[in-house]
């Protein structure tokens, strides 16, 4: 698992609070220059996985390892190596920005003669020229996160430790973070933790997904993506001949393959579902379809949501759901 | 060194941009010199005695509200989060922030020199005496800001930090009265030595002995290196 150029390094870590287990045998690695996204529902484990990584608790068994250090023991001497933006940005709301960022600048070890040019840097890069000035309780959300993130990238750590970079953004703001990440990833080694599945496939080379505190998978935006079209599902309920049903919405456009069964409810009406290709506007031929010719009681699109593709990882492996 | 340093300069400017330190330091300034004038202009003496006596317990009711934000509010606001994963030991983050406190006692300290000038203008105190009262009380402030920073590193809630310590500071402070009660001297001696005032009257009197030296000096060591163990035990 862990190889040499992995920069973290999680080799079967569990971590317990007293007799409840919230990570289960983590293992993955993050290589420098790549960046992983994070994936998870909340509650999945992901911001106590960010806090192993980042030093600020220990696991109780396995061994993370960043830039070869094990954090149980030698995470202040990793420390140097690390920018950590933990899920609620840590600001001293009594300072004012530029003295927030010198005050981390300074523990990160950077030279007093580069502090200026340092700050400089990150406020560019996050957009916080505005600001810089300004007392911290008087930042708007928006602010607030960029200036969490500002303070991670300060001292050009090796690696970047995001958790859930860009909650509290406006789409415009979220663009800028993206694209400072992706240009930070491309010589550092990024883990990112979001809710978003869109982000992870836009910039990360690779996935992981967490749920229960267990990795479910970790895997490449195009394999994540097959995942996704499974669930390009439309689910119906009409009252129908099966086999007249089943023609007829085989020989719609777009309809790949099917499964119809009886509803369990109520007697002589059947629950289909079809799987379909991503196109808009198949529910709506479907359902001109079906209605033209039966009674049709239900008709819901399936979105490609995180929650399904948990359902498509934790329920069956990646075949199922195709069988006509 | 470099990162004590900068725990200690941020500690300071969170404290002198919110209205704790000064609202503390007046606070303290404003009891001490009512006090100040009841002792030496009513009762017409030129010590500084009754005024240190009362200084220690204005110290044992402030103490709490400088040292109950030290972790309370780094955990509340989050930001433990940033300081306990920056390159920081554990010691040079409480080194840091004791300091900081410290340098607030530092302050409600110099502010009651001011007592001094009436005091040496229209009398002969003796100074080696007043000098002696200073030291033990900085030692006192100094052994009281590392229990309630103890007390703050332990919870999340800065009243609750507060409310602890006020609590143990105090019984430190009266545990020596338990001495009347008491007919075992093993039991009168230990009372009298854990005795934050019985100590600190020593000094009032002018005595630095080594033996309160050294009691406020390790108490302070102890609750500091509990502090510590803390932070290194919550991981």
């Amino acid at each position: 698992m862990s190889s040499t150029s992995a920069v973290i390094a999680l080799e079967s870590v569990g971590k317990r609070y007293g007799s409840r287990t919230v990570i289960h045998d983590l293992s993955f690695t993050v290589e420098k220059g790549e960046i992983v996204g994070f994936l998870g529902p909340n509650g999945a484990g992901k911001t106590t996985t960010m806090r192993m990584i980042a030093g600020f608790t220990a696991a109780t068994s396995g061994r993370v390892r960043v830039a070869g250090y094990d954090m149980a023991s030698q995470n202040v001497q990793a420390a140097r190596l690390i920018g950590y933006l933990p899920e609620r940005p840590p600001l001293y709301d009594a300072l004012d920005v530029s003295a927030y960022l010198r005050f981390v600048a300074r523990v990160k070890g950077v030279p007093r003669a580069a502090i200026a040019a340092e700050l400089e840097r990150v406020t560019t890069a996050c957009r916080l020229e505005a600001v810089v000035r300004q007392e911290i309780f008087k930042l708007s959300k928006g602010y607030r996160q960029r200036l969490g993130l500002a303070q991670a990238l300060l001292g050009n750590p090796e690696v970047l430790l995001l958790d859930e970079p860009t909650a509290g953004l406006d789409p415009g703001q979220i663009q800028e973070t993206r694209e400072v990440i992706r240009g930070f990833g491309r010589d550092h080694a990024v883990l990112f933790s979001t809710h978003i599945l869109a982000e992870v496939t836009l910039i990360c080379r690779r996935v992981a997904i967490i749920h229960h505190g267990r990795l479910l998978a970790i895997d490449s935006p195009n394999g994540l993506q097959r995942a996704v079209e499974q669930t390009n599902r439309v689910t119906l309920q009409a009252t129908a001949p099966a086999q007249a049903l089943r023609e007829q919405l085989l020989s719609i456009d777009g309809v790949t393959a099917l499964d119809i069964r009886p509803s369990p409810s109520e007697s002589g009406m059947l629950t289909v579902d079809c799987q379909v290709d991503a196109r808009n506007g198949i529910e709506a031929a479907i359902a001109r379809a079906v209605a033209g010719r039966w009674d049709l009681h239900r008709l819901e699109r399936q979105q490609p949501t995180l929650e399904n593709i948990f359902l498509t990882y934790v329920t069956a492996p990646p075949d199922r759901g195709r069988s006509a | 060194m470099s990162g004590t340093l900068a725990v200690y300069q941020k500690e300071l400017a969170t404290y002198f941009r919110s209205p704790i330190a000064y609202y503390v330091v007046a606070v303290f300034l404003l009891g001490t010199g009512y006090f100040f004038l009841y002792n030496v202009f009513l009762t017409g003496e030129t010590t500084m005695a009754g005024t240190f006596q009362n200084m220690g317990i204005l110290l044992l009711t402030l103490v709490p509200v400088i040292s109950m934000r030290l972790f309370s509010a780094e955990y509340s606001a989050g930001t433990a989060e940033l300081l306990l994963t920056l390159p920081l030991s554990p010691w040079q983050i409480v080194l840091g922030k004791y300091l900081g406190a410290v340098t607030i006692l530092a302050l409600m300290t110099a502010g009651t020199l001011v007592d001094l000038v009436p005091l040496y203008l229209f009398g002969t105190p003796e100074t080696t005496t007043i000098l002696a009262g200073y030291i033990g009380f900085v030692l006192l402030g100094m052994a009281c800001l590392a229990v309630g920073q103890l007390f703050s590193t332990v919870t999340h809630n800065q009243i609750v930090a507060a409310l602890l310590s006020a609590a143990v500071l105090l019984a430190f402070w009266f545990v020596g009265h338990l001495q009347t009660f008491q007919a075992s001297p093993g039991v009168r001696a230990l009372v009298g030595y854990l005795s934050f005032s019985l100590h600190f009257t020593d000094f009032i009197q002018g005595l630095v002995r080594t033996e309160g030296l050294v009691f406020y000096l390790v108490v302070s060591a102890i609750a500091l290196t509990l502090s510590v163990a803390y932070l290194q035990w919550r991981r």
